[in-house]
Order: C-alpha cells, then sequence, then structure tokens
C-alpha cells in the first residue's frame, strides 16, 4: 500500500501476481519433475493400467503375486494359460498400459529403484536403451538363459542381448516383413496376381520401381505404395540390420545413403502416392485406393482387419527384393529390483520359451513368435483368410531366417533423430541424399560422446 | 497468502520478548492446520526443483536407479551454451510465444463485448471459449492433424474451393509453427477471456458512467478507463502466457510427429520446442543431467521474460 491511491486494486494485483508465482512455480515443478523422472513415475508401485476383459487382476492369496506390463491385450491369452496351468504356484497380473507408458514407466521406477513390475515388456525401438546400462536381470548368468539360444531367430537374439554379449530381454515375437500388394488392383493393372508371379518379378528394388511405374502407367490415380520413406528407405536400411551402429561406429552415410537415393528415385517416378505413414492420411488414401500396397512386417495384419476390415481377403504378400529384413517385435525382461525374479523367470520362460505359451498369444493376435520350435505347430501350414487363403504364416518363418543384425547401442535413439531430421530434410526440401547423410553424421559426431564416424 | 504472511509477521514483533519457540508453541494449532500444503508441497512441488538442480549437474542414465550419477559440475551448462538444437528449439518456443500472444488480444476484445451488455446469453458464450482448454489434448491432436492433412484435410479442401493450391501444413518447415500457433491460441483464448472478464466486471461502472458525462467515446473509455484498471490482469495472464508458452509441450509432440517420431519437432527441426527436445534428451536419450540443465536454464529465462515485462509495461507508474 506504498502510494496508497486505489487499495482495492493493489490488493487485487498482489493476489494476482502472487497467483502467477504460485501457478508458474507448479507448471516449473511439473516440468522439473518431468526431468528428474518423478512425474511420470509417481507412484509406479500401483499402477492400475486399463482393464483387460476376461482378467481377474487380484492378488491370490497363498500364491506367488508378479505383475507384467504390456501394452497389447494379447498377452492375455498367455497369461490365462499359465495361471491355471503353472506348477511354480504364481499368480500373474497383467496390466496393460500404452505403448509409452509401459517404457517411460519402467524408466522412471529403475530411476527411482522402485516400482517395477516383475516383468516388463520392451519394443525393439527402446532396446537399445534398455539392455546397455542396467537395471534389468542378466538372463545369461542369473537364470541360464542362453539355454534358449539355437531355438530363437538368430538376429533377434543378438538385439535382446547387451555389448558384452549377455541376453538382457528375451526375444518375444519378431517382425518378418514383405512386400503386401492386392491381387485385384494388379489384375487391372495387367500385372502378374499370384503371389509366385509377383515374386518372380521383383527380385531386386530396380524391379520394384519397374513395377510401380508399370502400375502408375495403367492406373494413373493409383501408387504401388503410400511413402517411399517408409515402404522403400526402411526395408533398405534394414536389410543392413537395425540400428544406426556397428559396435560404436556410425553407419549413416553407408547405410542411410543408398536407401535415401533409392527413396528419392521413387518419389520422382512416383512409385509413392506421396502420403506419410501413420495417420490419418494414410487410412484415407488406402480407402479411395491412392495406393495399393505397402512393405511391412506380419504384425500389421492385425491393425489392418481393425482399420479397413472391407480389405480382408484381398491382400498378397511376396518375399522382399535383395533379402530379408525385420520391422518390429518386443522381448521380455526381468527388472533387477523385483523381490520375485524366479517366479517371474517362470514365467517369461512360459510365454516366450514354450510352444504352447507363445502360441496361445500367435493364434489369437498374430504376435509372430521368435521361438522356432513354436513354428512346428500345424496351425503354421493353414491357408489364411486375410491374405486371400495364401499360407502367408509359412512364408512369415522363412523370411524370418537370414536377417543380418548389429548389436544394439545406448545411443541408438539419438542417432535415429538425428538421422530422422536430415530424412525430412531430403524428403520435404530436396537436399542431397549424400550431403544429408554427411551432415547427419557430423551433427551425431558433435552431439553423442563416445561414438565414432 | 500474502495476508497470512503479513499476519504472522506482525504477531512475531509484538512477541519478540518471549523468544520464538514460545509463538511456535502458541500457533501449534494454526501451523497444523496450514501444515498439508506445505508438506504436499514439499514433497510434489519443492523437492523434485531441488532435485532437478542438483541432477543439472551430474551425468545420469536413469536405468541405473538412484545413486549412479556421476558428477560433472558445469559441463552440461557449457555443452548447453554450444548446443545449437538447444538455441534451435528456444528459438522455436519464443517464436510460438510472440504469436500466440494474439490469443491475449482476441480474448481482450471477446470479453470486452461480452461485457458491453450488447450480446444476450453472455454464458452461454463463455462456456463454448472456455470449452478448448478442457477438451483432451488426444482428441485435440486427431481433430487438427486431420484439420491440417495434406490431400485429404478440411483446410486444404477450403482453399482448393477458392483456387488457392494446398498447403502441407504439419510436413513442411515454413507451416509447421503457424499450424502449431493456431491450435494453441484455439485452445487457450477461452481461459484469458474468462480471465479477462472477471477483471472487467470489477471495474465500477459509475467511472464509465462519470467518462461517458464528460463526453468520452467508446475508444477514448477503453484506452484511458478499462485498459489502464485492466493493467494488473493484463499483467497477470500475459505472464502466464510467458510461462505457458516457453513450456508448450503436447501441441508441438503431437502436430510434429508424435511421440515415437524419429523425426521429432518435424521438417527440418521447425516444430521443436524447447521442452520437446528436452523430454526427448531425458525419456529418449536418456540424459538426465542434461535434460535438468535445460530445464533450469529454461526457468532463469522465463523468470527473465517475466522479470522484462514486468518492469516495462506491467507495472503501474506513479
Amino acid at each position: 500500500m506504498a502510494n496508497g491511491k486505489k487499495p482495492y486494486s493493489l490488493d487485487r494485483r498482489r493476489f494476482l501476481k502472487a497467483s502467477a508465482g504460485a501457478v508458474g512455480g507448479l507448471s516449473l515443478a511439473g516440468c522439473a519433475g518431468m526431468s528428474t523422472g518423478g512425474g511420470g513415475g509417481a507412484g509406479a508401485g500401483n499402477v492400475q493400467g486399463t482393464p483387460v476383459a476376461g482378467l481377474n487382476n487380484q492378488d491370490v492369496e497363498g500364491k506367488t503375486n508378479i505383475t507384467v506390463w504390456f501394452w497389447d491385450e494379447g498377452l492375455k491369452y498367455a497369461v490365462q494359460d499359465y495361471n491355471k496351468n503353472n506348477k511354480k504356484n504364481v499368480n500373474v497380473k497383467f496390466v496393460k498400459l500404452s505403448y509409452d507408458d509401459t517404457h517411460n514407466k519402467l524408466l522412471t521406477s529403475l530411476a527411482a529403484g522402485s516400482g517395477a513390475p516383475d516383468v516388463c515388456a520392451i519394443e525393439i525401438g527402446q532396446v537399445g536403451n534398455f539392455v546397455t546400462r542396467g537395471g534389468l536381470a542378466d538372463l545369461t548368468t542369473e537364470f541360464e538363459g542362453d539355454q534358449f539360444k539355437d531355438d530363437m531367430v538368430e538376429y533377434k537374439w543378438i538385439h535382446g542381448s547387451n555389448q558384452e554379449g549377455k541376453l538382457i530381454a528375451m526375444p518375444w515375437d519378431i517382425g518378418p516383413a514383405g512386400m503386401w500388394y492386392q491381387p485385384d488392383v494388379f489384375k487391372r493393372a495387367d500385372l502378374p496376381t499370384e503371389p509366385e508371379e509377383v515374386g518372380k518379378r521383383v527380385q531386386t528394388w530396380e524391379d520394384v520401381m519397374q513395377l510401380g511405374q508399370d502400375l502408375r502407367k495403367k492406373l494413373p490415380n493409383t501408387a504401388l505404395f503410400a511413402d517411399a520413406f517408409n515402404d522403400i528407405f526402411v526395408p533398405i536400411v534394414e536389410q543392413k540390420g537395425h540400428g544406426w551402429f556397428q559396435n560404436n561406429k556410425l553407419m549413416f552415410e553407408e547405410k542411410g545413403t543408398p536407401a535415401l537415393q533409392a527413396a528419392v528415385e521413387a518419389r520422382k517416378n512416383k512409385v509413392d502416392a506421396n502420403i506419410d505413414w501413420w495417420g490419418a492420411e494414410w487410412n484415407e488414401g488406402l480407402k479411395q485406393g491412392a495406393f495399393q500396397g505397402m512393405m511391412i512386417a506380419s504384425w500389421m495384419q492385425t491393425g489392418l482387419t481393425q482399420s479397413n476390415p472391407q480389405l480382408i481377403g484381398k491382400w498378397r504378400v511376396v518375399p522382399p527384393p535383395e533379402g530379408n529384413f525385420n520391422w518390429g517385435g518386443s522381448f521380455l525382461t526381468i527388472p533387477a529390483q523385483g523381490q520375485n525374479k524366479e517366479a517371474a523367470w517362470d514365467f517369461v520362460k512360459y510365454v516366450c520359451c514354450t510352444p504352447e505359451g507363445q502360441n496361445a498369444i500367435f493364434r489369437s493376435t498374430g504376435i509372430f513368435p521368435a521361438y522356432k520350435p513354436a513354428w512346428k505347430d500345424p496351425l503354421y501350414d493353414q491357408p489364411v483368410d486375410f491374405f486371400g487363403g495364401q499360407k502367408t504364416f509359412r512364408l512369415w518363418t522363412e523370411l524370418a531366417q537370414n536377417v543380418p543384425a548389429n548389436v544394439v547401442n545406448p545411443n541408438d535413439r539419438q542417432a535415429g533423430d538425428v538421422v530422422g531430421n536430415e530424412i525430412t530434410k531430403v524428403e520435404k526440401q530436396g537436399k542431397d541424399p549424400a550431403q544429408a547423410m554427411k551432415d547427419a553424421e557430423a551433427a551425431a559426431l558433435k552431439r553423442i560422446q563416445g561414438i565414432v564416424g | 497468502m500474502a495476508s497470512t504472511t503479513a499476519g504472522a509477521g506482525g504477531r512475531s514483533g509484538l512477541g519478540q520478548k518471549r523468544g520464538t519457540w514460545f509463538e511456535v508453541r502458541r500457533s501449534f494449532w494454526p501451523y497444523v492446520f496450514i501444515s498439508p500444503f506445505f508438506i504436499l508441497f514439499g514433497i510434489f512441488g519443492l523437492f523434485p526443483y531441488v532435485y532437478a538442480f542438483y541432477l543439472s549437474f551430474v551425468e545420469w542414465s536413469g536405468i541405473g536407479g538412484p545413486g549412479t550419477e556421476t558428477w560433472v559440475g558445469l559441463r552440461n551448462y557449457q555443452a548447453l551454451l554450444g548446443d545449437d538444437l538447444w538455441w534451435k528449439s528456444l528459438y522455436n518456443s519464443v517464436w510460438l510465444f510472440v504469436v500466440t500472444n494474439l490469443n491475449l488480444v482476441i480474448a481482450l476484445v471477446l470479453a470486452y463485448i461480452l461485457n458491453s451488455g450488447l450480446i444476450r446469453f453472455k454464458e452461454v458464450y463463455r462456456a463454448a471459449f472456455f470449452a478448448p482448454i478442457v477438451a483432451s489434448s488426444v482428441a485435440v491432436a486427431v481433430i487438427f492433424t486431420t484439420l491440417f492433412g495434406e490431400r485429404y484435410g478440411t483446410i486444404n479442401w477450403v482453399l482448393s474451393l477458392v483456387g488457392l493450391p494446398g498447403v502441407d501444413w504439419l510436413g513442411s518447415a515454413t507451416w509447421i509453427k503457424p499450424a502449431i500457433a493456431t491450435v494453441v491460441i484455439w485452445r487457450y483464448f477461452g481461459w484469458n477471456t474468462v480471465i479477462y472478464l472477471a477483471g472487467l466486471q470489477s471495474i465500477p461502472t459509475d467511472l464509465y458512467e462519470a467518462a461517458r458525462v464528460d463526453g468520452a467515446s467508446w475508444p477514448q473509455i477503453f484506452r484511458h478507463i478499462t485498459l489502464p484498471l485492466l493493467r494488473p490482469v493484463i499483467t497477470f495472464t500475459v505472464i502466464l502466457s510467458i510461462i505457458g508458452a516457453l513450456q508448450l509441450f503436447e501441441e508441438p509432440l503431437m502436430l510434429a510427429g508424435g511421440s515415437q517420431s524419429t523425426s521429432p519437432g518435424g521438417t527440418d527441426q521447425a516444430g521443436l520446442t524447447t521442452l520437446v527436445y528436452l523430454y526427448n534428451q531425458a525419456f529418449s536419450y536418456l540424459k538426465f543431467g542434461y535434460a535438468s540443465a535445460m530445464s533450469v536454464a529454461l526457468f532463469v529465462i522465463i523468470v527473465l521474460f517475466s522479470f522484462v515485462y514486468y518492469r516495462t509495461v506491467g507495472r503501474e507508474r506513479d
């Protein structure tokens, strides 16, 4: 009240100032909390998740109760079977979280030193962060996990291991991939329609370019793919093994440049429709026939069954040109802080390393086993309605062979973002691919310590 | 809060001779009654902030758990000064702050109209303007990505009706910031309208009447009566807007690729705000120390912006 002019306005102003300070302080604290990991992970020990139909997620008295986090409802089929049949007196509670929450809450509970589940799924895109830094149980040393090494798809085992070759994340599912197309559309363009003939026609990436142009000639409004920077760029990169590192050496130029050049050429020749993947536009483009197919992995079947049921039975798939690649897939891990690690290991073994566990999930969801003995089930030789009766399950098992692998790196995600930024410049601003990859390498070397170019 | 401090200060002045302990005992129950706020604030407000400040001097991936950090002194801050992406993200955030301040102008005009008595069903408008604040950000993101779609988007469809070429709103480095700003303005103008309306309603009507009797025009009344009397409210909203805009997170994250994007911030990182970058450093790259240094630097910048605003235009001069 220093100037004593209008006391009421002064009071109000002081009040407003005080509240501005309080609100500002709170939002800053929220921001600070997020960066320490305290925000997202608060109360991680009692994470509720989305209820899953058909599961009773209560502790059962007299049993060892353990918790598992995963983002897809499909795990419940294995949980139901396991809870009924296991001999170790274990009761599993399945907490379904979003993909982001699963990883972020795992991270924050590891950082806090408590609150992690007994078993947690992690996805291939996140595996580099989690297996290289401790915090998760070493399955090789603690549980003799190596007994399953020969039963698992080779590259998947490498992805789940740290740089010393110890298995941290147990391989669960894989994403064998191929070229998806619609024979009805090919027929209208006077192209071969049977998978055998189409497969013969796409032996090289050059063949794919030709096929795309032939399709456009007959059907000017339909492209072979939606987005060359996904459908062509990603497969060519993945054919040299997942990730941007070989040991600690950056592979931007070796892997990125040829893949980008192919994508740019495809865009120029209208092999793609120039529609970004993974969004409303992509879905609309598929519905309207702006593009007819894609290069993607087996798990896409589940998503397309839900989003585009009108296309069930219209799909066929052929092997990708110039070698197999993998896209996606997950692992199960056992956080080191857990109290019931033996029980957790028993459950992980059931889900990942038995035909019953793997196939209980696969049969209902299409989550494709990395565990090779599971493929002996007659299920894998059945025709698949979604692909018009093509025996694609057997095809996926073949496409899961001979995929190259790189050991994961703790800097995988940052390197991916650095190169991702240069890719946007190539795609949207016409930057030269070779120059872009050179710049990406310089930027990565500047931002990430301990790597070589 | 202000009155509590004043009261306590007065009392301790009175009881100087009897000592502090006596005072604490005498006011034991009042302290107990106000303690929940301070306890909660200490745990959820103060502790994370102090901890983040500490973390800004260490290197820590988080995965190894507490105690696995290494002290690096000022190295995180030195790295920050030389990080071109940090400066770029800061530029993006300041750009968005400047442009999204447009929502204050819109809000002020709307509040003035609502308060003028020319409009019926004031409450309906007030609720409608406020609705975007309540909407879930995921729903907002879905709606706006559909609106901004390059090929099938509504906005480009409208543009094509009047013969204009479509714009790659979310995919081009030029348009991503205006697109984000549009969403932010749409989301927050209602909030500010309601605050301004409350401010306008507290201005006594006899001032307006007196001015009109003296022959002042509406623009003159607005300029010489409404604006000066509304100044504290405006200061409040501008400072909130500084805090909010420099911490933009959800809207840029959703519009420029989403949390799983391998090119956060979109083409040429034109939509990468400081907080999105900070989030990536912490949760994608697991550099919690560096991210904490960013949050401390951001805090200083926000305080600086608020202080400069307050000293230049926000304060009433004698």
